[in-house]
């Protein structure tokens, strides 16, 4: 890497490491320290060939996940966070209010495996068609739509409460934001 | 709402809550990136290249592995740890390494170089200035002396910006520091002369010579600092001949009384002072601890950490096995055994970190490196690189300094 791909290269992480180090968090389940080895590793195998990379941001964004992916397919150990309390022995109460629910939902998302947990970050925080999704990371459509499926579902095995969600007969609410320590 | 909703809600807050990469992370990003195709080369060149690959592999397999568990990266050729080494809310706040410089004819003294863990960076930073380092419960500050021991002054030195905020003058020379457990103490040792003086010992083999510290002790008392306003009572107390060079006190574990290592018949003996200058014996908690095992009481006050106990050989190729006991504090009795071949510090009820052996028990000489263990399992994490406490050069064989966070 010679000087000025080096200043490019600080310009970019300068710029966008903020943003990227927010879906590595999300693709971690919320541990931070986690999330800075992961975009570190993603940054580091950009940086390797910079001066070849026409669109940066989507390049590590694709590592950042495929990082994720192959994690899993290498049999580590599951990257999942302990929390302080696990959802399962949360039980819902008809005054459990959509900040409770949210809490719950974070420790829940945080249990899922690395690839339940990329597959949503990219349908529903990158907003990403299934397409898009399957070709990042490299499976098919298929895989996708049944591997969305089945983290749903294990949302709503971790968390009982979200049950309550689709029952027609709850009020809307107006959520207000809380401060949650993941 | 329904789930779909819910998730990308949830995912948009915890988003949203994230604070900006620390500055500078393009040039943390770029020297990890350096060190690890300096690894990679030397990997291939070494004959011992199965060796370096699994030394590298293993702290970024337990990264990824455990949340709250953080070992750190090392140097290339050295030990000496460059990230933040943390499990749970125990984190390796400082370290150091000794050194003796002769001061004159058969003189000399042992003088500590430390590296400080910058909060908003995780990594150490060596920092000179200082003869004498205490950590502060959150990791955020430190007490600190300057290079000429005994000192007049305690800094609190703010670990983010490495400035001094606050200067105590005390009149008495200060040699040693300590924290209490709520951090709103400071134990001063003072002492009359340096207490790290050393002499040199004639190595009758005409080899290099070696250094000892000196004796009787010049410790003369100790005092009770508050660390807000910097009152404090100073107490004159008498050493016997049973009282090292260098015999710090420290808190005990409910910060109502002082310890301080003695000499004595076994290894690891303590004396205990109460807050104002009295002699006092061993609380119940703390009867049967031993100054050389660091980590003492658990959290939950139930389990005392105790000293090596047994070692299992592995064979010529494997590292040997080391045990360690532990008690239950009110009656001595042991009540299990965990790997490590001293617990230094414990991380919850069932975890501490600790030195152990990295090389087989017999012939093979004796390195370590800090690991976590847990009770009730054999299993250890490695959170640093390797160590040679006592043949290697000095200046690789480092201290730790524990905080909690």
């Amino acid at each position: 890497m010679d000087a000025e791909a080096q200043d490019s290269f600080r310009e970019f992480v300068e710029h966008r490491s903020s943003a990227l180090l927010k879906t590595a968090v999300l693709l971690s389940g919320g541990d931070r320290h986690t999330a800075e080895d992961l975009l570190q590793n993603a940054l580091i195998k950009a940086a390797g060939r910079w001066h070849r990379i026409d669109e940066p941001e989507a390049y590590v964004r694709q590592i950042l996940y495929r990082q994720q992916i192959s994690r899993w397919r290498l049999k580590w150990p599951r990257r999942e966070l302990s929390v302080a309390e696990p959802p399962e022995g949360r039980t819902a109460g008809d005054d459990s209010s959509a900040a409770e629910v949210r809490l719950v939902m974070r420790g829940a998302l945080a249990r899922l495996t690395a690839r339940q947990r990329t597959v949503l970050v990219l349908r529903y925080f990158e907003d990403l068609p299934e397409a898009d999704v399957a070709r990042i990371l490299g499976c098919s459509v298929g895989t996708v739509r049944s591997t969305t499926h089945r983290s749903l579902a294990r949302l709503r095995t971790l968390a009982p409460e979200l049950a309550a969600l689709n029952a027609p007969s709850r009020p809307s609410r107006d959520y207000a934001p809380v401060e949650v320590r993941p | 709402m329904n789930v779909e909703e819910l998730v990308r809600d949830s995912l948009r807050d915890l988003a949203g809550e994230q604070e900006p990469a620390a500055p500078g992370f393009a040039d943390r990003v770029l020297a990890v990136r350096r060190r690890r195709r300096t690894r990679r080369f030397a990997s291939v060149a070494a004959a011992t290249a199965a060796v370096v690959a699994v030394s590298v592999a293993v702290p970024q397999l337990v990264s990824g592995g455990r949340d709250d568990v953080r070992p750190s990266e090392v140097t290339g050729g050295q030990s000496l740890p460059v990230t933040a080494i943390s499990a749970g809310r125990t984190v390796v706040a400082a370290y150091y390494t000794t050194k003796t410089r002769k001061s004159g004819k058969g003189e000399g003294v042992a003088e500590r170089t430390y590296r400080l863990l910058d909060p908003s960076t995780g990594r150490y930073k060596k920092d000179t200035r200082w003869s004498y380092v205490a950590v502060a419960p959150g990791a955020k500050t430190a007490a600190v002396l300057e290079r000429t021991l005994p000192a007049s002054r305690v800094g609190l030195l703010d670990l983010t910006t490495g400035k001094v905020r606050k200067w105590y003058e005390i009149r008495m020379g200060i040699g040693g520091l300590s924290f209490s457990r709520d951090g709103t103490k400071l134990v001063v040792t003072t002492y009359d002369e340096n207490p790290d003086r050393m002499f040199e010992v004639k190595n009758a083999d005409g080899g290099v010579n070696g250094w000892m510290a000196g004796r009787p002790t010049s410790r003369n008392g100790y005092m009770i600092l508050d660390v807000e306003d910097g009152n404090g009572a100073w107490w004159q107390i008498k050493s016997g001949r049973d009282v090292p060079s260098r015999a710090d006190f420290a808190f005990t574990g409910d910060d109502k009384a002082v310890y301080a290592r003695i000499v004595g018949g076994q290894d690891g003996m303590e004396e205990f002072y109460d807050l104002s200058g009295k002699k006092i014996t061993a609380p119940a908690k703390e009867k049967y601890l031993r100054w050389d095992v660091p980590a003492r009481i658990s959290p939950n006050g139930e389990l005392a950490a105790l000293g090596l106990t047994k070692e299992v050989n592995m064979g010529k190729k494997l590292p040997g096995k080391s045990y360690s006991s532990i008690r239950n504090p009110l009656t001595g009795k042991e009540i299990t055994k965990v790997r490590g071949g001293q617990l230094l510090a414990w991380v919850d009820d069932h975890r501490l970190i600790a030195w152990e052996r990295t090389t087989p028990l017999k012939n093979a000489g004796y390195k370590d490196r800090l690991v976590l263990v847990t009770i009730g399992s054999d299993k250890i994490v490695p959170l640093s690189g390797e160590r040679d406490p006592d043949d290697g050069p000095q200046r690789l064989a480092w201290e730790p300094v524990f905080a909690e966070r």
